[in-house]
């Protein structure tokens, strides 16, 4: 078999998975926008946000199995760059006034802060990680840890070009459904695509392996590093598209609170698939707006019935759990969602050997 | 002309001496077994040939490199290959995956997709219940089927050395037969020099080759294993009673 064609067959037989992924993305928006609800139409935004930030992190999370706390300091990086380049001059000069002559004149639309923003946290996943890849495990997710809590610690001190922790407001604030929903897709192909290349390949190995992947001749540092850098870059022009969505940036809004959220996503979901990584951002999110819905309450009749407040939070910590207890691997596990090719091939070891 | 040569290598973990002043050499296309009672540092010896465990003292020599402490992959780049104890397949990638995510190395190097891609039929002509099962994954494999694989693995670069660490670890005896046969195949076909690490000796005198004994971290004895395995003081290392 020629080597190309080898390569090609790979894609063939998986494309199957960020194919089935993005028409689920695609069935979304269609219910948003046949609902013409603008409370909704939001709600289906923030959850390609999250897709995008859920997929950004399995990039990392997913293939090398080290757990990052770090990753929303990349999302933050990336807001901040929508903040200085898309704010009008005028309003830059009130909030920002330490920012540089040709960065406070700059005013650049939307996709092109997105994808300076993804830019912007690539160059410092790559300074960050060139330290932090040499770590493994605990050490590791530990270090991101403290990336996150420095780079939050910096932009709620600098004030002449972040306005420390007040919000930055006067970002054009984008309500239409599309941006978000390309941007969510572009994430799940990046995403497959870099998990079938040789550097996915390799570094899935080293998580499987760590022994026999550098014995084989795999450079682990390297590997996690390009992976570092493509879930910055993704988590970046998430982060940027973000402060697109609500109109202003704060620190906090890239902290603690996305951290956790976006992490029980992608560990729901199951850590090591692509589809789990999706998967556990649309049935989350559905159940959190579900649960908001009967919060709020719902008219029967000349009758609302509501749920008490708090059990939002309460009900999806069960939901969580529950999933954890019978699936802990995550919904997912390390499957990935494909067409049945019914070739049966995949039929465990055939019994009869000591093993 | 010697492929290996180790002099004065040590082995420390922490306090504990694992490995005392090795020195051998092996020449290209030979065949060597390493055997010994447990905790003799056969398997620390070896590790510390693929980089994996740096030694504390002495010097290896590759192919006329100084790879005394070298990164596993620069050593894995030299032409060392690897096949680690307890057969490490990369579980959750297929197959074909486990064989060919070690010729990323080379990438770069003119004309190294073609060469992966021989590579692999090769591997597939060797081991054909691997091509049958290309796309599953290696966690759901037998035994010996997950043994073949990382022997495969471990061809696919085109190394000039291989070194097994107990290929007959937990396999059925007729497993162990199949797996050996494969590797003389291989050895002849390829004029590969092969490093193997068993605790039994049995296997080596049924193989032929040359063999080396250790105990406690020295080398005890060095020589043909056929004329080895007709000795007392052969008994005398596996037991510890030659004196009477």
């Amino acid at each position: 078999m020629a080597p190309r064609t080898q390569r090609r067959s790979v894609a063939l037989r998986t494309i199957s998975t960020p194919l089935i992924l993005a028409a689920l993305l695609v069935a979304f928006a269609l219910v948003a926008w046949a609902s013409g609800s603008r409370p909704f139409n939001q709600t289906v935004i923030d959850i390609f946000l999250q897709v995008i930030f859920v997929v950004g992190l399995y990039v990392f999370v997913g293939n090398s199995g080290v757990i990052s706390f770090g990753h929303i300091a990349f999302a933050c990086l990336g807001g901040y760059v929508a903040a200085w380049t898309t704010i009008k001059p005028m309003m830059k000069g009130i909030s920002m006034p330490g920012l540089p002559d040709w960065l406070m004149q700059l005013e650049i639309p939307f996709w092109a802060a997105a994808l300076a923003g993804g830019a912007f946290a690539a160059f410092w996943a790559l300074v960050f990680g060139a330290v932090l890849m040499r770590l493994s495990g605990i050490a590791a997710s530990i270090a991101t840890f403290a990336m996150l809590a420095m780079v939050n610690s910096i932009y709620s001190n600098w004030e002449s070009v972040t306005a420390a922790t007040s919000s930055v407001v006067g970002i054009p604030i984008l309500r239409v459904l599309w941006p978000y929903l390309v941007a969510a897709i572009l994430a799940v192909f990046a995403a497959w695509a870099y998990s079938i290349s040789r550097h996915g390949l390799a570094l899935r190995a080293a998580r499987d392996e760590p022994t026999a992947a550098a014995a084989s001749g795999i450079d682990i540092p390297r590997a996690r590093l390009i992976a570092f850098v493509i879930s910055g870059a993704i988590m970046g022009a998430g982060g940027a598209l973000y402060a697109h969505s609500i109109g202003l940036v704060t620190p906090d809004t890239y902290y603690l609170g996305l951290t956790f959220t976006t992490l029980s996503m992608l560990v729901v979901g199951g850590m090591s698939s692509l589809s789990g990584a999706v998967l556990g951002v649309l049935i989350l999110s559905s159940l959190i707006q579900a649960l908001r819905w009967l919060e709020a309450g719902i008219d029967i009749g000349t009758t609302t019935f509501a749920l008490p407040g708090g059990v939002q939070e309460i009900a999806l910590g069960v939901v969580m759990i529950a999933i954890l207890m019978f699936r802990p691997a995550g919904i997912m596990g390390n499957k990935e969602l494909t067409w049945p090719t019914g070739r049966g091939n995949d039929k465990p070891g055939e019994p009869g050997e000591t093993n | 002309m010697s492929l290996l040569s180790l002099s004065n290598l040590t082995i420390r973990y922490g306090r504990l001496t694992a490995v005392r002043n090795v020195a051998f050499t092996l020449a290209e296309g030979e065949i060597l077994f390493i055997t010994g009672p447990n905790g003799a540092g056969k398997s620390s010896l070896l590790r510390a040939i693929a980089g994996v465990t740096p030694p504390a003292g002495g010097r290896i020599d590759f192919a006329d490199h100084d790879i005394t402490g070298r990164a596993p992959e620069d050593i894995a780049r030299l032409g060392v290959s690897m096949v680690p104890e307890g057969r490490e397949v990369f579980g959750s990638l297929t197959i074909e995956e486990n064989l060919t995510v070690g010729t990323g190395m080379h990438a770069g190097e003119h004309g190294w997709r073609g060469r992966a891609a021989d590579a692999l039929e090769e591997i597939y002509a060797t081991f054909p219940i691997l091509k049958e099962r290309r796309h599953t994954q290696a966690g759901l494999l037998s035994g010996g089927q997950q043994q073949m694989l990382v022997i495969g693995r471990a061809l696919m670069t085109n190394p000039r050395l291989i070194a097994i660490d107990e290929p007959s670890l937990g396999l059925a005896p007729n497993i162990t037969d199949q797996v050996y046969e494969r590797l003389i195949a291989l050895r002849a076909h390829r004029k590969l020099t092969l490093l193997i690490v068993e605790q039994s000796s049995t296997r080596a005198m049924m193989v032929g080759g040359r063999m080396i004994l250790m105990r406690g971290g020295e080398v005890l004895l060095d020589g043909d294993a056929r004329a080895m395995g007709q000795s007392e003081a052969m008994q005398a290392a596996y037991f510890g009673y030659g004196d009477h």
